[in-house]
Order: structure tokens, then C-alpha cells, then sequence
């Protein structure tokens, strides 16, 4: 069973190569575009280019903690953006190009079960995604890091101090890690619905996705003129339970325009029980269980002939 | 002898159409047989049936195993190479031998490369790379790697040019067939296997309309060109069907003996062509 687990996600990763490729090429865009940063300030005046991520003269401790808070947070946030599309093509696609290049009853030829499979590609999607999106933010973020320290170090600030000195590196990273996988756990739902519909649909895996999605939002308001549908399924991206309640004026200082310096230890933003206490997630997981076994079901019943 | 198939009132219905209707027939181990019919005849059909591929009413039992129901246990002694079960394209040689390898308790991937190592496929070929006759080349070489006692082949050989054809069964005699395992093979291309086959079935509209070894087909099946007196005499005898080729008549009997035909033209065992069409033209009338 664990063999079979470990040979069918790892086919998973033959067949869809731009889960690794696409965190190496935002890391690579994101690193491209700091080393730009860094040169293209150094060009107006030598200590500019240190206060990019503070060094003595220009910026305070408040504000590097800030800014390497900050470019932490946005690099998280372009790596999750990305994954999490790259997550609904590989599911609307898992299920749909085996039928259509007919490579289906090839694999049905092997003793493998459905079941197997639809497992296989939900760990994909809910495990091995996710873990590789947290590598791509914590590794992105070293690379920065030493890039930056060492130019830091070269315009005579000192790097180690500066930079690798403020933050609590480490419980950010675990933060981003949490907050990654809990997010592929929490949306779990929408894995097993993009599972199932690339299982039935015959044409435009997408357009069946998210079709009936928006169709029962919206019929759900004119008819009942009510919106718990939208605000429960449509909304669910931001209902994330994982957070303490974030006094948003505490995080972020307008003034300053800036993450405030007491918020900068970003793990303490996190409550990892109430996470995993919440109905709403649980629940999630039974439905994603529930569209899984139909998706399964459709790819045993079904006659491809 | 142990039947290693066994089908009984096996009925596919889809819908109002009756795609395979009422079949009953046994394969003993050790066998190959060819499955013919015209298209759409059922064939396909009844090989996903065996396969497990698809549910049906009557009783099915492949090596003791419901094949519907118990799909993997039965797929660790099954192969199936069908013209439509292709390969996916963007798998290289190498990480297709790693997955069935890793997926198969069968397989052995030393003879998979050995195989593939007397043909012109690279190991880290992606399948797309390669011609049509070199993917079902792969796709053979790893079904020959398999311990398999049964291996279901549909139109195998189908788009493929004769050369490839000939060396595809050149190779599954000679590589892979032994006593202890079955072939069933369904083709088009009837002439080009009717010399490996130990057993033949007719099927038509979702009925077999015959189903015999090899070499009861010489003993009960008959073909004799007459001319003249004789073939009306011939005629009288009761043939099956009828043509003419190179002015004299040409029929076929099923279960006249030869002494009775002896003397009114010259005999010879029909080839399963000619019997197929006779078989289909007579059920069809």
C-alpha cells in the first residue's frame, strides 16, 4: 500500500512537473528582482542601497524588522497565490488527461485500484503541494537573505547582525509552513470537487469547475435572497480558522506604513488548536472525503469505450 | 485441464442495445485463442468484461476471480495490451519501467530491458518520441516482462506496418508463450494469426456462432471446388456458402465428412477468412 503510495505520487510528479518548476521560477524571479532592487538603489546614493533592508544610517531596527517582515510576507503570499492555481489545474487535470490521450486503460491495466489513485492524487494536492510550496517560500527566503546580507556586507554594514540578527527567522518559517499546509487541508473541499469534476466532465474541466459554483451563489441571491452559500463556499478562502483575531491597526502601522515591530514575530499570529478544533474544518474534510469517493466511483463505473 | 475462464449467460446491455448477449464459452490454461468478429460485434465488450473493466449480468470467473469485482487481484495475473489502452505520451521509457516495477509483483525489469535493448528504443525516450510501431514495441516488452497467465491482446497490431506485425507475433510465440500461459486475442487481421491460434470464436451480434479448436475446424469444416455435374451433386450435399473462383464453384460444409465429397473436386480445409464470412452471411440470414 505505501509502496504503491510511493510510486503513484511519484508518477504524479513525472506527469505534472510544474509543481517543481513553478516555485523554482518564483524563487528565481523574486531573487532576480531583489538583486535588481539592490543594484538599481545603489545607484542613487551608497547608503539607499543599504536601508533597502536597513543598515545604520537610514533605517532603525523597527524599520528593517519591518521591511524584512514584510518581504517575507509578500514572497509567502505570490508563492501561495501561484500554488493554489497551479492546485486547481492539477486536480482538474489529474483525472481528465488520462481519458482524453486514452493512457486510462493503461493504467487500469496495472494492479492498482481507483481508490489508490484518487489517494495518490489528493496527497498530492493536499500534502505534497503544499510542502513544496513552504520549501519554495523558506528557501526563497534564505537565498534573499544571504544575497542581501552579503551586499549589505559589502557597503560595510554589518550583514550578520543586520539582517540575519532582527527577525525570528525560524518562527516565521514555521508560521509560513503552518499556514501553508493548513491552507491546502482547509480548502480540501474544493480538491475533492475539482477531483470529481475532472473524473465526470467530457469538455472544459474548468468551465465545469466553476460554473455551477458561481451558478448556485447566484441563483441561491435572487431566489432566496440570501447568501450562505457564497459567504460559506465562494468565501471560504478567507475563513481560514487559523489565525488569533488580528487587530489589523496593531499589524500593520498606517502612519508608518509599515508591520508594526511587536507583530513582526509572525507564529504568534497563529493559533494552531483552534485550528484544529474548528467544525468548519472538519466538516471540509468529510465533504473533500465524500467528493473523493464519488470521483473514484465515476472513474470505476464508468465505460470508456 | 482447469479453465481459466469461464463465462456463463454472460449478458452487456446498454441501454435497448444488447452489446453481448447470453455468452456462455471456457478457455483452458495453455491455450491462445482468437476472438473474431465483425465490428461492433462485442468483442471489445467482452474482453472489458474479463478484464473487469465493466460490470455484467451472468456468471464470470477469470482464474477463480470475479473480474468486476476483484480488478487488482486478477490485474497481478492479467496483462491487456488494447489498441485502445495506449501508453501516455509524456512518460519516458525509463520512468514507465520504474512505475510497473514498483506497481507489478510480476514484473521483471530485467527482461523488460533486455527486450527493449534488441529494439531502437532509448531508455529516456519520452513515449511521444517514438513511432507508433515502437510504442506498442514498448508496450510489449513490458507485457512480456510480466508473469502473467493470461494476456488479453484487442487488434494489438492495429495501424502497424506488416513488418512490425509479423515480428509483434514472431516474438509472442517465441518469448513468451509456454504451457502454463493463455492468450486471447481478438484481430482484423485474420490471416496473420490464424497459424499461432490452438482455438477460434466466432462472434455476431453479441453471439458466438462458433467456438472450436483449431483442430476440430479441419475435421468438421470443409471446402471443395467443383464444376459441372459435380458441383451440382455438391450442391446437393447441402453447403454452407457458395462462390465462384476461376470458373468453378467453390463451397464450403460444415459437418459433411470427406469421404462424401471425395472425387467431386478438389478439397482443402477453408481458411478462417472464408469460414468467418460464411459463419456471420449464415447467422445474418
Amino acid at each position: 500500500m505505501i509502496k504503491h503510495q510511493l510510486a503513484l505520487v511519484r508518477r504524479e510528479l513525472w506527469e505534472h512537473r510544474s509543481i517543481f518548476v513553478t516555485p523554482i521560477a518564483i524563487g528565481s524571479i523574486v531573487t532576480l528582482g531583489v538583486l535588481a532592487m539592490l543594484v538599481f538603489a545603489s545607484g542613487f546614493a551608497a547608503e539607499l542601497d543599504i536601508a533597502i533592508f536597513g543598515a545604520q544610517n537610514l533605517a532603525g531596527d523597527p524599520e528593517r524588522k519591518a521591511a524584512l517582515t514584510g518581504f517575507f510576507l509578500g514572497t509567502s503570499w505570490i508563492f501561495m497565490m501561484a500554488l493554489a492555481i497551479l492546485t486547481v489545474f492539477y486536480c482538474l487535470d489529474s483525472l481528465y488527461a488520462e481519458r482524453k490521450d486514452k493512457s486510462i486503460l493503461f493504467w487500469r491495466s496495472l494492479p492498482v485500484t481507483d481508490a489508490e489513485t484518487i489517494i495518490s492524487k489528493l496527497i498530492v494536492a493536499i500534502i505534497v503541494i503544499p510542502v513544496i510550496t513552504a520549501i519554495g517560500i523558506i528557501g526563497t527566503h534564505i537565498i534573499n537573505l544571504i544575497v542581501t546580507s552579503i551586499w549589505v556586507s559589502m557597503k560595510g554594514g554589518d550583514g550578520g547582525m543586520l539582517i540575519w540578527g532582527s527577525v525570528a527567522f525560524l518562527d516565521n518559517w514555521l508560521a509560513a509552513f503552518i499556514v501553508v499546509v493548513a491552507s491546502g487541508i482547509w480548502m480540501s473541499p474544493f480538491i475533492g470537487w475539482f477531483l470529481l469534476v475532472s473524473a465526470y466532465t467530457k469538455r472544459s474541466p474548468l468551465l465545469m469547475a466553476f460554473m455551477p459554483l458561481f451558478l448556485i451563489g447566484l441563483l441561491e441571491g435572487i431566489i432566496l435572497r440570501t447568501h450562505v452559500f457564497a459567504e460559506n463556499v465562494l468565501g471560504r478562502g478567507d475563513g481560514l480558522p487559523l489565525f488569533h483575531t488580528v487587530n489589523i491597526e496593531k499589524f500593520f502601522n498606517e502612519e508608518q506604513w509599515r508591520i508594526s515591530e511587536d507583530a513582526t514575530n509572525l507564529l504568534a499570529h497563529l493559533d494552531v488548536v483552534q485550528f484544529l478544533t474548528s467544525p468548519a474544518m472538519w466538516a471540509g474534510i468529510v465533504v473533500c472525503a465524500l467528493l473523493s469517493i464519488g470521483a473514484i466511483y465515476v472513474r470505476r463505473y464508468r465505460d470508456e469505450s | 485441464m482447469t479453465s481459466l475462464v469461464s463465462a456463463n449467460g454472460v449478458t452487456k446491455r446498454f441501454g435497448s442495445f444488447t452489446a453481448v448477449d447470453n455468452v456462455s464459452f471456457d478457455v483452458e490454461s495453455g491455450r491462445i485463442l482468437g476472438l473474431i468478429g465483425p465490428n461492433g460485434a462485442g468483442k471489445t465488450t467482452l474482453l472489458k468484461a474479463l478484464l473487469g473493466l465493466t460490470d455484467c449480468e451472468g456468471q464470470l470467473s477469470v482464474m477463480g476471480l470475479d473480474p468486476f469485482r476483484q480488478r487488482k487481484e486478477l490485474m497481478q495475473n492479467i496483462c491487456f495490451i488494447a489498441d485502445v489502452a495506449v501508453l501516455p505520451r509524456w512518460i519516458k521509457v525509463t520512468q514507465l519501467l520504474d512505475y510497473v516495477e514498483a506497481i507489478h509483483p510480476n514484473f521483471s525489469r530485467k527482461r523488460a530491458e533486455e527486450l527493449l535493448q534488441q529494439t531502437k528504443i532509448l531508455s529516456n525516450s519520452k513515449v511521444k518520441e517514438l513511432s507508433k510501431g515502437m510504442v506498442t514495441q514498448l508496450h510489449l516488452s513490458i507485457i512480456m516482462s510480466i508473469d502473467a497467465k493470461l494476456l488479453v491482446l484487442d487488434e494489438p497490431t492495429l495501424g502497424l506496418d506488416i513488418i512490425f506485425r509479423k515480428e509483434f507475433y514472431a516474438n509472442l510465440l517465441n518469448d513468451y508463450f509456454d504451457e502454463e500461459r493463455t492468450i486471447l486475442v481478438t484481430t482484423h487481421q485474420v490471416e496473420e494469426i490464424e497459424n499461432l491460434l490452438t482455438d477460434i470464436m466466432f462472434i455476431n451480434d453479441g453471439k458466438i456462432i462458433l467456438d472450436s479448436t483449431m483442430d476440430a475446424l479441419a475435421d468438421s469444416y470443409v471446402e471443395v471446388a467443383a464444376s459441372g455435374a459435380d458441383a451440382d451433386k455438391a450442391r446437393g450435399l447441402g453447403p454452407i456458402a457458395e462462390g465462384q473462383m476461376f470458373g468453378k464453384s467453390v463451397m464450403l460444409f460444415e459437418g459433411v465428412s470427406r469421404e462424401h465429397l471425395e472425387g467431386l473436386g478438389e478439397m482443402r480445409t477453408p481458411s478462417v477468412a472464408d469460414l468467418f464470412v460464411a459463419k456471420v452471411k449464415g447467422a445474418r440470414a
